[in-house]
């Protein structure tokens, strides 16, 4: 049986630490409103006077640009959680605790995402909701759905950052590729360009990716396009791709610690 | 002045050598930020795939609009990456250092780093989607409009570094600007990469008359192109670059010489 009072620790100490900088706060808010003002503004001119695109409506893709860009603001990943330890040793002391390391990676990343959620998230959205407007929700059954989707969207977004932190095992300096993985989840995942506006053969390759999975997956059940059945294929799609992301990790995560040498003392 | 020269010489020397002194990281570092600094143009390019335009804006149109803000950063950065960092240079106390010197400060802070992987993504950046859209936005070339390319893009430089001029100075004052400029200079930026005409009335009097980043790209810009949503601003914007940057730019110099002098320092 597992303990879970140190890592409700972690995520208390994770969610208090970030109360104290208000200033850094209320910038990360106006960061948050301005870029979904930015997309808000370009759909708008893009659309010019149409209703709607391939039955793509103007507050569908509001909608999907304040969840994605919301939810984004709120799935706290630290990149450098393990790049940092292993840069400086502090890895060693952390294996020493009878605790598991991925484990509060997950819990201080939960407290922060808590936070963002109450502090970041709930403001930003009602600073939007009051100016550009969004659809409701397709029903109090599918937001459920919605929900637990998008926790599970925040699974694979975790899960690709833990694997891609591997990297620091092998590589001195993961800046570079932690970089252009979020370049990846950026354009892909539908935050920066709803994903029915992609060419067919972009959808055909995301098919076979994680990405969309992220965040587009909770836009289309938020907004009532798949069916039920639809949507909990979508979900185990989801959750198959927490699994096998997580495996891979889980996998250099082991191979790491073998080779790990941590110099000085 | 022949010592000057040299002295700069040697310092972009050693700021070039000290950054690509591990070149494997050196080139996947610029790449990761040339990469990073893509993203607004990928997205901008797969939109208009399925959308034609941007308000009257085509896809080459809008990537010329995005080269001139790159291209301007990244030759910025050459000279202005002392003063982008220079909070850390009080706050370390480095600052006494520069003043002990027997050269000029601001010549110091200006020669003595380089961020060259910021100049070698953001200025590559820039340079591809120049060479990308020049051809195909129906501008001729001839030495007419080199020459307003070329001042606009030195106004566009001397406009960004007088902001950084600016933010450094208030650190004299401030102990913390970083959130200042995130929000005045990176998040203004943002909105840059694309025709102002399409934003709310309040966001363009901001990206005009505050942070007037549409004097780096959106002006010069419609110069070369003369888009319809033109008709909203004066015609005198299309000139007025260079006088914007060199007005800022000394405003921001003056600011800097009078507060230099009530520097204190954060050592004992």
């Amino acid at each position: 049986m597992m303990k879970f009072a140190p890592y409700f620790a972690y995520a208390k100490k994770c969610f208090l630490g970030r109360s104290a900088y208000r200033f850094d706060h209320l910038m990360n808010i106006m960061s948050t409103c301005l870029q979904i003002f930015i997309f808000w503004g370009i759909y708008r001119a893009l659309y010019g006077g149409n209703t709607e695109v391939d039955g793509i409506t103007l507050p569908m893709v509001a909608t999907n640009f304040v969840l994605s860009m919301g939810l984004g603001a709120v799935f706290s990943v630290n990149d450098y959680f393990f790049p940092d330890k292993i840069h400086d040793g502090s890895i060693a002391t952390e294996l020493l605790r009878p605790i598991s390391v991925p484990g509060r990676m997950i819990a201080e990343n939960a407290g922060n995402a808590l936070f963002n959620l109450i502090f970041r998230f709930a403001p930003a959205l009602i600073l939007v909701v009051l100016t550009i407007g969004i659809s409701a929700p397709a029903g109090l059954g599918m937001f459920t759905v919605f929900l637990l989707s998008a926790m599970l969207g925040y699974g694979v977004l975790w899960v690709i950052s833990f694997t891609v932190q591997m990297a620091a095992f092998w590589f001195v300096n993961v800046w570079s590729i932690t970089t252009i993985k979020n370049v990846f989840v950026n354009v892909l995942s539908g935050s920066m360009i709803p994903l029915w506006f992609m060419p067919e053969w972009m959808v055909g390759v995301l098919r076979f990716t994680p990405f969309s999975s992220i965040y587009f997956t909770p836009v289309q059940i938020y907004l009532g396009q798949l069916t039920w059945q639809e949507a909990g294929l979508k979900c185990a799609v989801q959750a198959v791709w927490i699994l096998l992301i997580y495996l891979a990790g889980d996998f250099l995560w082991k191979k790491g610690q073998k080779k790990l040498v941590v110099q000085g003392g | 002045m022949r010592d000057v020269i040299h002295l700069a010489g040697v310092y972009t020397k050693i700021t070039a050598k000290s950054w690509f002194q591990y070149r494997v990281d050196a080139v996947l570092r610029s790449l990761a930020v040339f990469l990073r600094e893509s993203t607004g143009v990928i997205v901008i390019y797969f939109t208009l795939l399925k959308f034609d335009d941007l308000n009257g804006w085509n896809t080459h149109e809008l990537l010329f609009l995005y080269s001139l803000l790159f291209l301007t950063y990244g030759i910025m950065i050459i000279f202005f990456t002392g003063l982008r960092d220079f909070g850390n240079t009080v706050r370390s106390g480095n600052f006494d250092r520069f003043i002990l010197r027997p050269r000029g400060l601001l010549f110091q802070l200006i020669f003595a780093n380089a961020d060259w992987f910021a100049a070698v993504g953001h200025g590559g950046l820039g340079l591809v989607l120049f060479l990308v859209s020049a051809g195909k936005v129906g501008v001729t070339w001839n030495l007419e409009t080199a020459v307003y390319y070329l001042v606009a893009v030195a106004g566009g430089v001397l406009i960004q570094g007088a902001v950084f001029l600016f933010l450094a100075t208030l650190n004299i004052y401030l102990f913390e600007t970083r959130s200042l400029k995130e929000l005045l200079y990176y998040n203004m930026r943002k909105f840059a990469g694309y025709p102002i005409s399409i934003f709310h009335k309040a966001v363009q009097f901001i990206i005009i008359y505050i942070m007037p980043f549409a004097f780096v790209n959106y002006f010069p810009a419609q110069y070369l192109l003369r888009k319809e949503d033109m008709a909203g601003y004066p015609q005198a914007f299309l000139y007025l670059t260079p006088v914007v940057g060199i007005g800022m730019y000394l405003l921001a110099y003056l600011f800097w010489r009078y507060s230099v002098r009530y520097y204190k320092s954060s050592g004992n």
